[in-house]
């Protein structure tokens, strides 16, 4: 009897819940044309003065410093700088998911009004046309004029689809150290590759780690390494390659991927660096488990409250380059803040990126790094390690773009990656990457646009 | 009574609201993935018909291939090893004391419950190679020489996922097991015990051959839950290193979402939708005997 | 007495692997005391300095409750539904006379076959189409259908272990066949129905795919996707954090699991209706 009684409840609340299903459906239905409900507080063209627009934004929510400019920037100014915008914030994720997020979003219109774009997926957004070309808006209401370089927004085809405050064409591939690390086992900063895979011997047969790097999905190899040891070789050829004058079959390829098989080999990186993520891959380097770490310069306001890590340039095997002569540069005119070109409301989007650009350009004003968008925040004392990264991109002659964000399409990149990623096993031969990944480079089609 | 089980309204009654259910967000969704996979599809775009060009591209791929082979080795684990090994398990603890039974059923399930997530982090950090469980494990008994760099290495990486995925399962389905063996009349236990069988013939005899039905649900389950192995790998490794630990989903995904080819990433679904149904077939053959009725 | 020594021996066996089975929820208690550095230092063993604050700082940048109220409201409905509707499925198809009721079997088993990240795109329009955008709906219903073929199919299985005299006697009472399916053989089946509750609320409650993609928007996300964006935002480096939270995001699953377990169990004794 019990039973049947706990029977019977159990199915009038599932009847119950299937009606609430269709009784859902109906209401959504009916609040499009009547209630004053949020979604159609977008519909409506003119919103009063008092009365808010709501607007969807998604950024990377992996990304330390992105979530430091929206937590500590983006969300905290918005009600004094913009108090008519209400923003729901949308996390993407990072890397894959962010970009697959983005894809499904766009392949099925229903992208943020404004999102963080990246080069790496930017292009499929800008050809299904729902990536908005900022030029007449910001040329109309002269934002642009905050810009020291506008050209540097303006995409191949001339237009600009995304406004980025320009940090990111000042971060250049650095290798930081342990400065007490070196002294005790009597390390210097290597000036050559030769002398730093001697350092890494010296440190190894101490018993420690040389370097940590992240190589989970071949991220090293795919951001800067194999280019930062094409360069360390032979710059023009990476110089070529971004033109597409040469490929993956130029001896200079092979040496330069020879080197980072050797390093694997030799035991540069930690035990399963094929495998390692970003974020562990750095707290090896600061609770001291490495001696070096291979990054970007991006990481050095939040390295530099250790007095004794300092940053080097990755060495050359380069006699007519010095090692600090030549660098490869971060950016992309299509990384940064993008509009929806289907935005219910464009004009107000419009005014979020530039928002967001702004706060974006505060957060990196404020840690001493130089822009493209000009602020007026006033820098204090700069940390030593703040100083020497700018001298180094100061003294550096010859910048090279990236070739991962310009010169390859989506499929292209990502092998690059996958590909490079095999490297770090130390159970790949150079000679193989060149055969794998040339067939992948023969299809790319970045340059037939 | 008859009439009524013969009555077109009440079978429909019965039937429709599930299919109806099912067809729309199950069954539909496939028919746009096949005209895409005959398409350049880029996920947003389509520049139009290449016939089966995406096909002999996957066909002729090294890594689908690889994939596959992936795919095979984990069925063929979870079935030649994990499956056996869970009907032992529920065997075992049929006869155990309460105690020990209450205890074995409570945490057995215990993996499956919790986030895929947090049992594949769980994992990483057992394989880490330098403060990882097991490496620790085997320096500390002195077997150094079997230290090893278990999901880095090409050669290890597809069984350690394998393992830590059937690990996460395999009380789960104990216990269904054991809920079969459960509703099996205690009648024919004593018939068996007064002609003088044991226990490993009661098994054989009379358990395993009622529980057909219950073995081949779990059987169809754990062989389709071990081709589509996604998150553990999504986790652990990422497919890598390389392409070395890619399930064919795992393919699938990597070729449609991060080198955006939809059109080649939908005929892999369809190839794979194709071996599952011929998988199933194939199981069916298999078990298909004539049904026990009690 | 070669008995008892095997006796011995699996009794042991069992508890090693029992005890292996409960070694995660120790591993994330661990954790979570642990500080950021000393998990490198000593993954596995307990810490050497108990770190109390993780679980209050976990929760400062967790809306671990809103998480929690949708996982509650997908969960449950998905598995009302998929039981509601795929009781009366399996019983069409295991009892009722029906020309295409093999067929049906046939069609649902591509449930299982499909995975739903095949479909996520095509999914993601239909969603759209039907106005469900924005509503809980919109990841039930996909839910609910993709855990409807497991369902009939385990189901038909118990359907077709009962026997026919349950019917006939209901018949001769004058019971038609609604009131047949839903005062008599629902009640006798009630254990299976127990288990699948139990299977569909864990596989749901665990889904992560097709949530990440289909409730993207911030009041709409289940716990693994807050978990996830929680992992990430802290960078997969502190794990202290990470400890705190698992446990937080485990800890309802593990009592509605400690309920359900038992529940199973009761519905089994008591349910010798198998005869």
């Amino acid at each position: 009897m019990k039973m049947k009684k706990q029977l019977s409840m159990f199915f009038t609340v599932a009847l119950a819940m299937s009606m609430i299903g269709c009784g859902g459906q109906k209401a959504e239905t009916n609040t499009k044309q009547a209630a004053p409900t949020e979604t159609s507080k977008t519909e409506t063209p003119k919103p009063a003065s008092e009365e808010k627009v709501k607007l969807r934004l998604m950024s990377l929510s992996t990304d330390e410093n992105q979530i430091k400019i929206l937590e500590n920037y983006i969300k905290k100014n918005l009600a004094a700088e913009l108090p008519n915008v209400e923003i729901e914030f949308e996390p993407g994720g990072g890397g894959e998911d962010y970009s697959n997020k983005l894809k499904t979003y766009n392949a099925s219109g229903d992208l943020p009004d404004v999102w963080y774009s990246e080069a790496g997926f930017a292009t499929a957004v800008i050809s299904a046309g729902n990536q908005l070309d900022y030029t007449q808006y910001i040329t109309d209401d002269s934002f642009i004029k905050n810009f020291a370089i506008p050209e540097a927004l303006k995409f191949s085809d001339g237009k600009i689809y995304a406004l980025s405050a320009g940090a990111d064409t000042y971060f250049t591939p650095r290798i930081f150290y342990h400065k007490d690390i070196f002294e005790q086992n009597g390390v210097a900063i290597p000036k050559t590759f030769d002398e730093f895979m001697a350092a890494c011997k010296t440190l190894k047969e101490k018993g420690i780690v040389p370097m940590s790097i992240m190589g989970k999905g071949g991220w090293a190899p795919q951001l800067y390494m194999v280019q930062t040891m094409i360069q360390s070789e032979d710059p023009q050829v990476a110089l070529d390659l971004l033109q597409n004058k040469t490929d993956f079959t130029n001896p200079v390829v092979l040496k330069a991927v020879k080197k980072i098989e050797t390093m694997a080999k030799e035991g540069v990186f930690p035990e399963g660096v094929a495998n390692l993520d970003y974020g562990p891959s750095l707290e090896l380097f600061t609770s001291k488990k490495t001696a070096m770490f291979g990054g970007f310069s991006w990481e050095t306001a939040n390295l530099s409250a250790d007095p004794n890590i300092g940053m080097f340039m990755w060495p050359t095997s380069n006699t007519q380059y010095a090692t600090e002569d030549v660098t490869q540069f971060w950016g992309s005119p299509l990384n940064g803040y993008a509009v929806n070109s289907n935005s219910k409301n464009v004009e107000m989007a419009v005014k979020l990126a530039e928002y967001c650009v702004s706060q974006e350009a505060l957060f990196y004003a404020e840690q001493g790094s130089k822009l493209n968008l000009q602020t007026n925040v006033k820098v204090g004392e700069q940390s030593e390690l703040m100083k020497e990264n700018i001298r180094l991109y100061e003294n550096t002659k010859l910048k090279i773009p990236t070739i991962f964000l310009n010169a390859m399409d989506a499929k292209t990149g990502t092998e690059f990656g996958t590909i490079g990623g095999n490297l770090l096993t130390g159970a790949y031969t150079a000679e193989q990457y060149v055969e794998d990944f040339n067939s992948i480079w023969q299809e790319n089609t970045w340059f037939k646009k | 009574m008859e009439k009524h089980y013969r009555n077109k309204l009440s079978i429909f009654i019965f039937a429709f609201p599930g299919l109806l259910l099912f067809t729309i967000f199950t069954v539909y969704p496939i028919l746009p993935q096949i005209l895409i996979s005959f398409q350049k599809h880029d996920g947003f775009n389509s520049s139009g018909w290449v016939g089966f060009d995406n096909y002999i591209k996957v066909l002729r791929s090294a890594s689908f291939w690889r994939a596959n082979g992936n795919t095979l080795i984990i069925v063929l684990i979870s079935l030649l090893v994990a499956l056996p090994l869970s009907l032992l398990l529920a065997l075992a603890i049929d006869v155990q004391t309460p105690k020990t039974r209450n205890f074995f059923k409570f945490s057995s399930v215990f993996p499956a419950v919790l986030s895929v997530t947090v049992i594949s982090q769980m994992w990483v950090a057992m394989y880490e190679p330098q403060w990882g469980l097991i490496n620790s494990f085997l320096r500390s008994i002195g077997l150094e020489g079997w230290a090893h760099q278990w999901l880095t290495d090409k050669s290890t990486v597809v069984i350690c996922i394998t393992i830590a995925f059937l690990w996460q399962y395999i009380g789960l389905n104990a216990l269904l097991f054991y809920t079969g063996i459960k509703s099996i009349p205690k009648q024919y236990y004593e018939a068996a015990m007064i002609d003088g069988a044991n226990f490993f013939k009661a098994s054989f005899f009379i358990t395993i051959p009622l529980l057909t039905d219950v073995i081949k649900y779990v059987l169809i389950l754990s062989v389709l839950g071990s081709m589509s192995l996604f998150a553990h790998v999504r986790v652990m490794t990422s497919g890598g290193p390389g392409d070395s630990s890619r399930t064919v989903i795992y393919q699938m995904y990597y070729t449609a979402f991060s080198t955006s080819e939809f059109g080649v990433g939908s005929a892999i679904a369809v190839l794979f939708i194709i071996e599952c149904l011929f998988v199933t077939v194939l199981i069916n053959k298999f078990t298909a005997k004539e049904r026990i009725e009690f | 007495m070669r008995h008892k020594i095997g006796d011995y021996l699996i009794k042991i066996i069992l508890f090693i692997l029992g005890c292996s089975f409960l070694f995660p929820l120790f591993w994330m208690l661990n954790l979570s005391f642990k500080s950021k550095s000393e998990v490198y230092n000593n993954p596995f063993g307990l810490p050497q300095e108990w770190v109390f604050t993780n679980y209050g700082e976990a929760l400062k940048t967790f809306d671990f409750l809103k998480y929690l109220n949708n996982s509650f409201i997908y969960t449950l409905s998905t598995a009302l539904i998929t039981i509601f509707l795929g009781s009366m499925l399996a019983y069409c198809v295991s009892r009722m006379e029906w020309r295409f009721a093999d067929y049906a079997i046939v069609y649902l088993t591509m449930g299982l076959i499909i995975p739903a990240q095949v479909v996520v795109i095509p999914l993601y329009m239909i969603v759209n189409t039907f106005g469900l955008k924005g509503s809980r709906m919109s990841l039930i219903l996909p839910y609910a259908s993709f855990a409807l073929s497991s369902c009939v199919l385990m189901l038909n299985a118990f359907f077709r272990g009962l026997p026919k005299e349950l019917e006939e006697a209901a018949s001769i009472d004058g019971c038609n066949v609604y009131q047949c399916f839903f005062q008599i053989i629902l009640p006798i089946v009630k254990p299976a129905l127990a288990t699948q509750f139990v299977l569909i609320f864990m596989n749901t409650w665990n889904e992560f795919f097709l949530a990440f993609i289909l409730a993207g928007k911030e009041n709409l996300r289940p716990l693994p996707v807050g978990l996830l964006s929680f992992f990430t935002s802290i960078g997969v480096s502190h794990w202290g954090l990470i400890g705190a939270a698992m446990i937080m995001t485990s800890i309802p699953t593990v009592i509605v699991y400690c309920f359900g377990n038992k529940q199973i169990e009761n519905s089994l004794t008591a349910g010798a209706v198998l005869k």
